[in-house]
């Protein structure tokens, strides 16, 4: 409870740069906690038509897969600390793995294909948690800049950011798990009987209404597992911005206190329950659907 | 007298604009209330009447939650979209 706390405390790093975003544009003073959700362009790399360019969400896809990378080595490598530190990060870790095998992993994937997918969806798991949870804390990379008082250096401001709060980077996971379900199915049951597998049992004179149904219902699930993650971090952050910008909007300090107990609120929500079960939900779902692909009788 | 008009009438499809966008999410978070109240109330009682079978179902209980939390989500996006497009 006093880490959660603490982490609701630093909610008030994020004030400046809601500050900046209700700048005054065009003469008319004016909020856009939208303006949150630009990723920019920070190192420009063009390849012909591709844009690879490092901007912000970028910058947090980076960071979280090296996070993730060291939680990982952090819980169940690592022997630093005080005689009993190294076991309970140990323990901890054991408590992510077996949430992974039994609750993910197991539920999903038929028996013989667990030892192949269990890597993909524990570690979709973790790095969209940690992607997740990186994004509620208020980090120093930021597309406004402000200048320190007295000297010339510009420093960018803490603000909140969710790289999964882009619909490409959510929809990219997804057409991972789309390649995959496709690819499984097709090597262990052969083109024909996975393909038919995809119709169930109906008349024949169904098919024309069933047919084309399915094959839509096998491209809404990507839409559904994209969007699903996308819409759920991009509407969690506009609202806690939105609450905290009333501040701005309305121009008046009175109102703080209460604002900023209600954004708080919705904070604690968001990093108590949304972003486990968002990292929990998209892995489930890819294991069910990789694993439907494989035994598609069960 | 013209430009007072055409603004009146951008003024009011905004308006409108925002009713929509209103009404949709709030539609679709009634929807998702009654949902989620469901699974939760189903949730308490299958652990009223087995409670060993308790963490088996907590999976489910999520998966459902976050299945039927996230209609609201489709409905936003919608009518952001709507929103930004029209």
């Amino acid at each position: 409870m006093k880490r959660l706390s603490a982490l609701a405390l630093t909610l008030w790093l994020a004030l400046p740069s809601l500050a900046l975003a209700s700048t005054t544009e065009g003469g008319e003073e004016e909020f856009n906690p939208e303006h949150d959700f630009e990723i920019g362009e920070w190192v420009p790399i063009k390849l012909g038509p591709l844009d690879l360019s490092i901007n912000k969400a970028v910058a947090y896809l980076i960071l979280g897969s090296l996070l993730t990378m060291g939680l990982g080595i952090l819980l169940m490598r690592v022997k630093v600390g005080s005689k009993n530190e190294p076991a309970r990060r140990q323990a901890v870790g054991e408590m992510v793995y077996e949430v992974a095998q039994t609750q993910v992993a197991e539920q999903g994937l038929p028996h013989k294909a667990i030892g192949r997918w269990f890597p993909y969806v524990a570690t979709l798991m973790l790095f969209i948690w940690v992607v997740n949870i990186i994004s509620f804390i208020p980090l120093p990379l930021s597309n406004e800049k402000f200048t320190l008082p007295g000297t010339e250096v510009e420093l960018p401001t803490f603000a909140l950011y969710a790289a999964t709060s882009s619909i490409s980077v959510t929809l990219a996971l997804a057409l991972m798990t789309f390649v995959f379900t496709h690819f499984e199915g097709l090597r262990h049951n052969g083109p024909v009987k996975y393909f038919k597998s995809w119709i169930p049992d109906v008349p024949k004179a169904m098919y024309p209404l069933i047919v084309p149904l399915e094959i839509l219902g096998q491209f809404m699930r990507l839409v559904s597992l994209s969007v699903r993650l996308y819409a759920n971090m991009l509407a969690g952050h506009m609202l806690i911005l939105t609450f905290i910008g009333l501040i701005f909007v309305l121009g008046n300090l009175y109102i703080a206190p209460f604002v900023i107990g209600a954004a708080t609120l919705f904070y604690l929500f968001e990093v108590v329950i949304v972003v486990s079960i968002q990292a929990f939900i998209f892995a489930a779902l890819s294991a069910i659907y990789i694993g439907s692909a494989i035994e598609p009788e069960h | 007298m013209f430009n007072l008009l055409a603004q009146e009438a951008a003024s009011n499809v905004d308006a409108g604009k925002a009713i929509a966008l209103a009404l949709g999410i709030g539609l679709g978070s009634l929807g998702a209330g009654i949902g989620i109240g469901n699974i939760f109330g189903s949730m308490i009682q299958a652990v009223a009447r087995q409670p060993e079978l308790r963490g088996e179902l907590q999976g489910i209980q999520w998966l459902g939650f976050a299945l039927t939390e996230a209609v609201v989500f489709y409905g936003l996006i919608g009518g952001l979209l709507a929103f930004v497009l029209v």
